[in-house]
C-alpha cells in the first residue's frame, strides 16, 4: 500500500485538475438545470421524467469521464513517457497498474458523488415544484441507481485499463472501450433475441447464437447495473439482486485489472 | 557497482518488422564512486543501455546488475536515481508534489521528504516555482525538476541520460556542480552526454559506443595524452566504426 497510495494520489490529482473534467461537470450541471425545463414541458409523469433525466445526465457524464479523462490518464503515461518517472522508482509494473487504477476509481467516485448530489438537488427542486407527481418516489432507489452507475464507470475504466495494457495508442483504447460499453449495454437483449428468434419471427444461425453466447460471458453485462426505470417508477429490487450485482461488478473489475497487470508485466518502454 | 555483461538488444522497426540491433554484446563495469561518461552518436544505443539498467526494457541476452542485484529486482531502484532524456512529468502536478511522489515511493518519511525537497529545489533553483504546476515550466525547468526527482532519495547510483540537454549555461553549470558534489560524496554516476566539454570536466572514465557496439573504454587521463581532445578521440572512434550510423 505504501507504493500504491502515492501512485493513486498523483493519478487522482492529475485527473481532478484536468480541464476536461471541468467541461464534463459543466455539461452535467447544464443538463441538470435543463431538467427543470424539460420536466416542466411534460404534462404528466413529471416525477419519472425528472428522475430519468437526472440519472441519465450523471451516467452520460460518468461515461465521458472514463472515455476522455480516464483513458487519457493512462495513455499519456505511455505516449509522453511519463511512465519512465514512475517505473524507475521501486515500483513494479503490476503495482503501477493497480495504483493507477485506484487513483482513477477514486476520481470516478469523487466526481460521481458530486454529480449525484447535484442530480438529487435537481430532483428535489422539481419535487418541491410538482409534489403531486412524486407520490410514488423513493430516494433509496435513486441512490442505488446512482451507486450502480458509479460501479458501471469503475468497471468500464478497468476494461479501459485492460485494453490500454496491450494497445499502442489511446485511440484504439477509446474505440475498444466504446465497443465494450455498447456490447455490454445491449448484450442481454441480443442474447434473449437470438435464443428465441421465433418470438419476433426471424431466423438465426446456430453459429450466431454460439457467438452471442460466448460474447455474453466474455463482455460485462452492463445492463444489470442500469436500474433507471426502477428508480423512476420506484419499483422495488430484491436484496439478492443488489448483492449479486455488486459482487459481479467488483469481481469483473478485479479480473480486468488483474488481466491488465499480467499483460503489462511483459511490456517494454523503449 | 554497475555491471553489464554481454547485453544484446534488438527492436522491431517499421511495418515489415525488420529487426534492428540496438545493442550488441555490451560489457561494462562501473565501480563505486566513479563518474562514468557514456558517449556515442545519436542512435548509438546509449539510451537503450540506460533503459535496461532501470528495467524499462529487457535485454534479449546478457545480464545487468546494480550493487550486485539484478536490474529486474524492483528493490534495487531504491538505491538508483534516474533522469530520462527529455523528461516529461505530470502536467498538473507541482514540483513539490513530484518530489513528494519520488520520496514516498522510495520509503522516505514525510519529514525527510520536506527536508530533501527544500534542499534540492534550492540546489536546482526552483524554490520560487515549487508550487507551480509543471505545465507552466520551461524545458530547462522541467529538466531541473527531473534532476531533483532523481536525487530526492539520495541514491547511491545516479543514472543520468543527457542531463545537460535543454539547459542554458547557468543550468549546465548548476548540473555540473551537483554532479561534482555527488562525486565528492562517493556516489556512482553513469551519464550520457553529447557535450564533450562537460564529460571532460566530470568523468573519471568514458566509454564510446557506436552502432550498438562498445568501441572504447578508458580512463580520461589515458585518452587525453598530449594535445588530444576528447572530441578528437570520439570522432576517431566513430570514423573507425564507419561513421555515425543511425539505428
Amino acid at each position: 500500500m505504501t507504493t500504491l497510495w502515492p501512485i493513486a494520489l498523483i493519478t487522482f490529482k492529475e485527473g481532478i485538475r484536468n480541464r476536461a473534467l471541468y467541461g464534463i461537470t459543466l455539461l452535467a450541471l447544464l443538463l441538470l438545470i435543463a431538467n427543470f425545463l424539460i420536466s416542466g414541458l411534460f404534462m404528466q409523469e413529471i416525477g419519472k421524467v425528472a428522475v430519468d433525466i437526472a440519472l441519465s445526465a450523471v451516467s452520460l457524464s460518468g461515461l465521458l469521464l472514463v472515455l476522455f479523462v480516464g483513458i487519457n490518464l493512462m495513455e499519456k503515461d505511455l505516449d509522453k513517457k511519463t511512465i519512465y518517472m514512475v517505473l524507475s522508482r521501486p515500483i513494479s509494473r503490476s503495482q503501477y497498474i493497480v495504483g493507477k487504477f485506484l487513483g482513477m476509481a477514486l476520481l470516478i467516485i469523487i466526481t460521481m458523488v458530486f454529480l449525484s448530489m447535484c442530480a438529487m438537488l435537481s430532483i428535489q427542486l422539481i419535487k418541491m415544484a410538482y409534489p403531486t407527481y412524486f407520490q410514488r418516489f423513493s430516494w433509496p432507489m435513486v441512490l442505488l441507481a446512482l451507486s450502480f452507475s458509479t460501479l458501471t464507470m469503475i468497471l468500464l475504466s478497468a476494461l479501459a485499463f485492460l485494453f490500454a495494457s496491450f494497445t499502442s495508442t489511446s485511440f484504439i483504447t477509446l474505440v475498444l472501450t466504446v465497443i465494450a460499453y455498447i456490447i455490454g449495454q445491449s448484450l442481454s437483449d441480443v442474447k434473449a433475441l437470438v435464443e428465441a428468434p421465433q418470438v419476433v419471427g426471424i431466423q438465426v444461425s446456430a453459429i450466431t447464437v454460439k457467438l452471442v453466447q460466448i460474447a455474453y460471458y466474455l463482455f460485462p453485462n452492463l445492463s444489470i447495473f442500469d436500474i433507471k426505470t426502477h428508480a423512476a417508477h420506484a419499483l422495488p429490487l430484491s436484496l439478492s439482486y443488489i448483492f449479486w450485482t455488486v459482487i459481479y461488478g467488483l469481481v469483473y473489475t478485479a479480473l480486468a485489472v488483474t488481466g491488465a497487470a499480467v499483460i503489462f508485466r511483459r511490456r517494454e518502454f523503449p | 557497482m554497475i555491471k553489464i555483461e554481454g547485453i544484446s538488444k534488438e527492436f522491431n522497426e517499421g511495418i515489415r518488422a525488420k529487426r534492428v540491433k540496438a545493442l550488441d554484446d555490451l560489457t561494462l563495469q562501473v565501480p563505486k564512486g566513479e563518474v562514468f561518461g557514456f558517449l556515442g552518436p545519436n542512435g548509438a544505443g546509449k539510451s537503450t543501455a540506460i533503459k535496461i539498467l532501470v528495467n524499462l526494457i529487457r535485454a534479449d541476452q546478457g545480464e545487468a546488475s546494480i550493487m550486485d542485484r539484478d536490474v529486474n529486482d524492483t528493490g534495487v531502484r531504491k538505491h538508483v536515481g534516474y533522469l530520462p532524456e527529455n523528461p516529461y512529468f505530470y502536467d498538473y502536478l507541482t514540483a513539490e508534489e513530484l518530489l513528494w511522489f519520488g520520496g514516498k515511493t522510495t520509503g522516505l518519511s514525510s519529514l525527510a521528504i520536506k527536508q530533501r525537497t527544500d534542499e534540492l529545489l534550492r540546489q536546482v533553483n526552483l524554490q520560487s516555482a515549487r508550487k507551480r504546476q509543471l505545465r507552466t515550466y520551461s524545458k530547462g525547468m522541467v529538466q531541473r525538476a527531473g534532476l531533483a526527482l532523481s536525487l530526492i532519495h539520495d541514491p547511491d547510483v545516479a543514472i543520468l541520460d543527457e542531463p545537460m540537454s535543454g539547459l542554458d549555461p547557468l543550468g549546465r553549470k548548476m548540473v555540473g556542480d551537483i554532479i561534482l558534489e555527488l562525486k565528492a560524496r562517493g556516489k556512482t554516476i553513469f551519464f550520457s552526454s553529447h557535450i564533450l566539454t562537460d564529460v571532460e570536466r566530470f568523468c573519471d572514465r568514458v566509454g564510446i559506443i557506436v552502432a550498438g557496439k562498445l568501441r572504447l573504454v578508458d580512463r580520461l587521463d589515458n585518452l587525453l595524452i598530449g594535445n588530444a581532445s576528447l572530441e578528437d578521440v570520439f570522432l576517431q572512434e566513430v570514423d573507425k566504426a564507419g561513421g555515425a550510423m543511425e539505428i
